[in-house]
């Protein structure tokens, strides 16, 4: 492998991201399953990086989940788009930072058609007039919120508390880096990287003192599917695509999984959990499983934020042998408690992973 | 021209995803789909491109249109632009309108998905929301997320959350002004009469299956569809 | 006579064409950017259809290259290109200038960069390598093996690499890729037979007399495995092999294959030095950025300027036998010229 082939790659695909004042479009997925996740990108925007991030109450899902399961129409997702637009337009922003994979997604491709077919866009503005009569300007910037922690990488490791050391024998530690379908393999040149070697997640970790871990599927799919994952019956299409993944990646002995998207970082968190039932099997070191984290976690950990402010303990997969590789200091005692150390009880322990 | 190719043509996104196909197959070759599925995206995109009406309408009754996941994997390596996953987007939108989903088990199932994720995006705002991740129907969530489940206020609470409340942030209740602007932008758009024709085809299919309860319910019905049982 | 000619370019078209002309008893300027003349064919092996040894074209350039009226200009480009009355000056590099009557650009073709085809991993896997490589290092006699130094179990040809292909940008096809690959397919085969070797191919385009017997003598003689499908992927796996991927169209299924060495068929493309020489000329170029020719049938060696002819593959992908026979017309276009004018 060479490193240089990449780097080639990489200035290729040098995508314009905005400095400040951002619209933020929160992600589903993510809001659900690594809700501090979300709270930790606006701290480090706001308190890290000193800018403006604009958390709009009035926002919804774009409805990205049901356009992919074919329930919604695209006419209909374009005008929840362009009213986010409009919403956008209103707060007197002109950046939108978009939490999730699939939204950016969606935002990419109904830009672009509106690029292409002008009377798309023409249509989309007479519906949502009629609708709730709202106008709306299209962005200026559309950043995925990765994007955003891309760009200022080199200021977050001028705060860095923690390298992506194992300290315990002083290497980089290997991290496997999954993007997200939806970030770049449709519009390759709206992904940091583009599509084939995308650098948004491997330039953090390399950033911040880890190795990243090519292994042969890593361009695969997690396996959601959308109506594949949500419809019960159909939910070995999801597994077996994330399996197929765990299986080409374990002989590299990775000591974590970055991932981009919120569905992949819960897909390859839970179908571990999943296949380590059904098999018996786990792919992380000493019969445990590979800890699952999404950037804004990794980048709460590389500046020193407790774990569990982080959101750790919402992993089925423990992060604690990571954490002990990092040396990064937590309270084993602390996991599962609520807000204001009140007891709220605790998971049952996952027989195949303890 | 018969009335399906005329629908695939009026869909921008048929132009976006199919210019024209020469059969090379790399769209098979990375498609998850095609590795877990008797499935094949590139023989779908050359009976498409054949203009076959027949041929067309035979696909919309299968189950073939409804393996695709939906990575897009696809365009990105078309060496002609194509982008199959995009011109199963439209299939299915068609195969809704006309009925022809009920036709197969995998069509059935998007009764399933309009009364889930459909359904929860007009009442929540979301399109997942934790009501709606039932540990029993999700056991490959683990214990982990049932503990979520079992206390969404103190865990989003402890994770900086605003669950169900009313202002910004994490999972905050999203309140009714808003949700009757997606009400009605459904309403102007199509979305909600794609909902109503995917109840009212599922609910003519449970009829004409005997599968009707007296009050008109379509639970006996769903039941089977959730099960991939033959109807 | 007393009239003179400018090639640009001594490759073999640039080469051919002024031979002859010099024959003819014009004289000559032949302008090459390269110490030496015979542009791309010194590396190349053995050619096709008949497997002759490259360098038997390149002894008889050499010698096509000494004839009395050609003078060779060397580590020599264009700086300027002006119209006079009687035809052009042209300035070099160095600050000469040459005066024509008329003006052959003969600036070949680029190998495509395949390092573009992103998913192929050219310069990134140890083991990835494109026909041009393999030529070389057929034709230098080292021991063709992996990285590592091993000899490969399987290998796989690959076809269409930068040709038809939207997303690199070149939509034709290159034409001498689909026989290069039997060809090199033969010729490992005879180096290593006991290695596998697969043809990943879209159509074989084997067009003539001799290419589809090539292909009917790699498959019953050398027991290369054709499977119909384009590659879509290249990744490596820990022990550096290559798992590729691809449909396997004929049954309609996809496919997945640990090789040892991949060898990528790469097209051709206008050079830089054939965009430069177009501008400078202010000649018009076609829509895949070759030398626009004004009659596919009647006029394959004219510009969109008069004096300003074209021979061999700045207009299109040709093979050696189609740049030789092109470039014998390109001479008999600018006698004609020549004499008329």
């Amino acid at each position: 492998m060479k490193a240089e082939g990449k780097r080639n790659i990489w200035r290729e695909y040098q995508k314009e991201i905005a400095c400040d004042h951002f619209y933020y479009q929160r992600s589903c997925i993510r809001q659900n399953f690594f809700p501090a996740s979300e709270k930790t990108f606006l701290k480090i925007l706001r308190d890290e990086l000193g800018k403006d991030i604009y958390d709009d109450p009035l926002h919804t899902t774009c409805t990205g989940i049901g356009y992919h399961t074919d329930v919604v129409p695209f006419d209909t997702i374009q005008a929840v788009v362009a009213r986010h637009f409009a919403l956008m337009t209103e707060a007197g922003y002109k950046n939108m930072a978009i939490s999730c994979v699939t939204s950016f997604g969606i935002y990419s491709e109904i830009t672009e058609t509106w690029k292409e077919f002008p009377e798309e866009l023409e249509k989309v503005r007479k519906s949502l007039k009629k609708a709730i009569g709202k106008e709306f300007e299209v962005p200026a910037n559309i950043a995925h919120a990765s994007d955003i922690i891309y760009k200022f990488k080199g200021e977050i490791a001028e705060k860095q508390q923690f390298e992506l050391i194992n300290k315990q024998t002083g290497k980089p530690l290997k991290i496997v880096e999954h993007i997200g379908c939806h970030y770049s393999k449709m519009f390759p040149s709206k992904g940091v990287g583009g599509a084939e070697f995308p650098h948004v997640l491997s330039g953090m970790i390399e950033e911040w003192g880890g190795e990243v871990v090519d292994y042969p599927e890593r361009r695969h799919c997690c396996g959601f599917g959308f109506r594949q994952y949500m419809v019960q019956s159909n939910r070995g299409y999801s597994l077996s695509n994330s399996k197929k993944k765990f299986e080409s990646m374990e002989p590299y002995m990775p000591d974590a999984i970055v991932a981009n998207c919120p569905g992949c970082n819960m897909f390859l968190d839970k179908w571990q959990y999943t296949l380590a039932e059904m098999q018996g099997k786990t792919y992380g070191q000493n019969g445990k499983g590979i800890p699952v984290l999404t950037y804004e976690e990794l980048a709460g950990l590389v500046l020193g934020y407790n774990p569990w402010d982080l959101g750790l303990q919402m992993h089925q997969i423990d992060c604690e042998p990571l954490l002990d590789k990092m040396k990064v200091p937590y309270n084993p005692e602390d996991k599962y408690l609520g807000a204001n150390k009140k007891y709220i009880g605790r998971p049952e322990v996952a027989a195949c992973l303890a | 021209m018969g009335i399906v190719l005329d629908l695939l043509k009026q869909d921008v996104r048929f132009h976006e995803g199919l210019k024209a196909c020469m059969n090379c197959g790399v769209c098979t070759a990375i498609c998850p789909a095609a590795e877990f599925y008797d499935y094949d995206p590139r023989m779908l995109v050359s009976i498409v491109q054949s203009n076959d009406e027949e041929a067309i309408i035979e696909l919309l009754k299968s189950d073939t249109i409804w393996y695709c996941g939906q990575c897009m994997s696809c365009k990105t390596r078309c060496p002609r632009n194509n982008c199959p996953g995009l011109v199963i987007n439209v299939l299915r939108k068609i195969s809704q309108e006309l009925g022809y989903f009920t036709e197969s088990v995998k069509g059935r199932q998007q009764i399933l998905i309009k009364r889930n994720i459909g359904d929860t995006i007009l009442k929540t705002g979301y399109c997942i929301h934790p009501s709606i991740v039932k540990p029993e129907l999700h056991p490959e969530q683990g214990p982990v997320w049932e503990w979520v489940y079992n206390n969404p206020n103190d865990v989003y609470e402890r994770m900086g959350g605003n669950f169900d409340k009313e202002g910004a942030g994490t999972l905050r209740k999203i309140n009714n002004e808003v949700l009757g602007e997606l009400k009605a932008i459904f309403e102007v758009t199509g979305g909600t009469l794609l909902f109503d024709k995917i109840e009212k085809f599922s609910a003519m299919k449970a009829r004409e299956a005997g599968l009707e309860g007296t009050d008109g319910n379509i639970d006996k019905y769903i039941e089977k569809v959730n099960a991939e049982d033959k109807i | 006579m007393g009239k003179s000619i400018v090639t640009i370019g001594g490759g073999i078209a640039g080469i051919e064409a002024s031979g002859i002309l010099a024959e003819l008893g014009y004289a000559v300027s032949v302008i090459e950017k390269e110490p030496d003349f015979g542009g791309k064919l010194k590396n190349w092996d053995h050619l096709f259809p008949n497997m002759r040894k490259a360098e038997e074209i390149e002894d008889y350039l050499s010698r096509k290259g000494k004839t009395p009226g050609i003078t060779l200009f060397p580590n020599t480009t264009i700086a300027s290109f002006e119209n006079i009355k009687s035809g052009f000056v042209l300035k070099s590099n160095h600050g000469v200038s040459y005066s024509a009557h008329a003006v052959i650009v003969a600036t070949g073709f680029e190998v495509f960069s395949a390092e573009r085809k992103e998913e192929y991993g050219y310069k990134i896997y140890d083991n990835v390598i494109t026909s041009a490589d393999l030529e070389k290092r057929l034709k230098s006699g080292t021991p063709l093996t992996t990285l590592a130094g091993k000899t490969p179990q399987r290998i796989a040809f690959i076809h269409c690499v930068g040709s038809r292909d939207a997303k690199v940008g070149n939509t034709y096809c290159s034409k001498v890729c689909c026989v290069t690959g039997v060809k090199q397919a033969i010729e490992v085969n005879k180096l290593l037979p006991a290695t596998q070797i697969f043809n990943f191919y879209m159509d074989l385009r084997m067009h003539g007399l001799e290419h589809e017997e090539i292909y009917k003598t790699a498959q019953e003689k050398h027991n290369i495995q054709f499977i119909r499908g384009r590659l879509s992927e290249v990744s490596e796996n820990i022990d550096h092999s290559l798992l590729i991927k691809a449909e396997d169209t004929l049954s309609g299924r996809p496919l997945k294959m640990n090789v040892d060495l991949v060898v990528l068929l790469v097209g051709m493309e206008p050079g830089v030095g054939t965009t430069a020489i177009g501008k400078a000329c202010n000649i018009e170029f076609n829509q895949y950025g070759y030398l626009k020719i004004p009659d596919v049938h009647l006029a394959g060696n004219l510009t969109s300027r008069k004096g300003i002819f074209v021979a061999g593959s700045c207009s299109c992908p040709m093979s050696v036998k189609d740049t030789i026979e092109h470039a014998r017309s390109a001479a008999f276009e600018v006698h004609r010229y020549l004499i008329e004018n």
